[in-house]
């Protein structure tokens, strides 16, 4: 019954984002019959060290979505204080109400049932545009962001570009 | 391996469980839960409300505030724990109220039809949104078509259909916060804006509702809510407030620090 709701909802903004695309990402499923696993493209938000990539990531989405927030997750390389070296994307709005069991999550903005895709990735690129050094789950990158901005972080962050190209 | 290999607890959590400190406080959380899951519907049946003097046999203040009212309120519906309590209170027992007031019934449905479009206005997608106002609707629309009680209490307590419920609530009493934000920005204390006070702690679900969330939804609604108060206030008897002020309440909700229930005077 709640999954259904779920089925139904996602196939709705799958129809609606191919038809209408949003600046700025482009969506699809990994697999035809899986409609729980997307493959999005975010291109990387111009006037940012990102501009010019085009990063694949996967969202997977909870049985019970939209009560449930999604799990995002970069596949192509990149650098960034709130995407972790695995590339889980932490970001406080993918994380459920009370789901603060480390302790590292600050009072922000939380999961809201009435989020889309489009919301979501409209926040993910907000966010690579300006990152949250408070809680940063790679810890390496937030150093580079906060001390080394225009050297080291850039040139990493340049790389991963780079990469995106060549695929 | 364990998180620590130098802190014996961690070794014989590790050695007894299979599992490292971390895994073994989530599982146990998770069995927690499960447990509270299993004990409490979220919404219960009518009970006496002796069943509640149970909870505190050992404790003379509230038995003795409870059985004082025995008299008014002779049954309760409990509700679970699980921080959507007052929006699943309110939401059954003025449900419940609906199933036999044709007047009433017809005055919601217009205001709830008309919520729609405000909180499109105020910029909820309207994809998601319209999801969650059709549930809404279609409970309305069966009470109307077939009042039945037991069927209300079979919608509230399947976990989906009860939470689709709460998120409309939820959104109801954002959109009410947002639409008089120069009426409620003088409850919040610090410079927190009306618009992220809605975002932190009133769409999310699970979050508390305080008196300002009450207010709020009551408002919206133009449905009347008595609170009776059942604290270790120095008071021998059990407070009461209404929301919003001054409206005759339509519904009795019981609150226990950090918990609604619903009352009932028959």
């Amino acid at each position: 019954m709640v999954e259904s709701r779920a089925v139904a909802m996602l196939r709705r903004q799958l129809t609606e984002l191919n038809k209408n695309p949003v600046d700025g990402f482009s969506a699809g499923l990994i697999d035809e019959s899986d409609i729980f696993k997307w493959e999005v493209l975010v291109m990387g938000p111009p006037d940012t060290f990102y501009d010019g990539g085009c990063f694949k990531a996967h969202l997977v989405f909870p049985h019970d979505y939209p009560l449930k927030p999604p799990k995002m997750k970069f596949i192509s390389e990149i650098w960034h204080p709130n995407i972790d070296k695995n590339g889980d994307v932490c970001i406080s709005i993918l994380h459920e109400p009370g789901e603060d069991k480390w302790g590292y999550e600050s009072p922000a903005e939380r999961w809201v049932p009435v989020h889309t895709v489009e919301t979501i990735l409209l926040s993910v690129i907000s966010m690579l545009a300006d990152p949250n050094d408070q809680s940063p789950a790679n810890v390496d990158a937030a150093k580079d962001w906060r001390l080394d901005y225009q050297g080291e972080f850039k040139r990493k962050v340049k790389r991963c570009v780079r990469k995106t190209e060549d695929m | 391996m364990a998180e620590n290999p130098d802190n014996p607890i961690d070794e014989e959590i590790e050695r007894s469980t299979g599992m490292t400190r971390d895994e073994a406080i989530l599982a146990q959380q998770d069995r927690i839960q499960k447990e509270v899951e299993d004990t409490n519907p979220l919404v219960s049946e009518r009970l006496p409300l002796v069943v509640l003097k149970e909870e505190y046999q050992a404790d003379p203040v509230y038995s003795k505030k409870i059985e004082d009212m025995y008299a008014s309120f002779p049954y309760i519906r409990k509700t679970r724990g699980d921080g959507n309590c007052f929006f699943r209170a309110f939401g059954f027992a003025y449900m419940e109220k609906l199933l036999t007031d044709k007047a009433e019934l017809h005055r919601f449905k217009e205001t709830i039809e008309k919520s729609k479009d405000t909180l499109i206005a105020l910029g909820f997608p309207s994809f998601t949104l319209m999801d969650f106002y059709d549930t809404f609707m279609e409970v309305v629309n069966q009470i109307e078509e077939k009042p039945s009680l037991s069927e209300l209490l079979a919608t509230f307590c399947d976990q989906g259909m009860s939470d689709y419920l709460v998120v409309y609530l939820r959104l109801l009493t954002s959109a009410e916060l947002q639409k008089e934000a120069d009426f409620y920005q003088n409850f919040f204390e610090g410079n927190r804006t009306v618009k992220e006070f809605c975002s932190q702690e009133v769409e999310p679900m699970y979050k508390e509702s305080d008196h300002i969330h009450i207010i709020a939804l009551t408002s919206s609604l133009g449905v009347g809510v008595r609170v009776v108060y059942l604290d270790r206030g120095e008071n021998q008897r059990a407070n009461h407030h209404d929301f919003p002020e001054g409206m005759p309440p339509q519904i009795v909700l019981l609150y226990r620090p950090g918990h609604y229930d619903i009352l009932y005077g028959e």
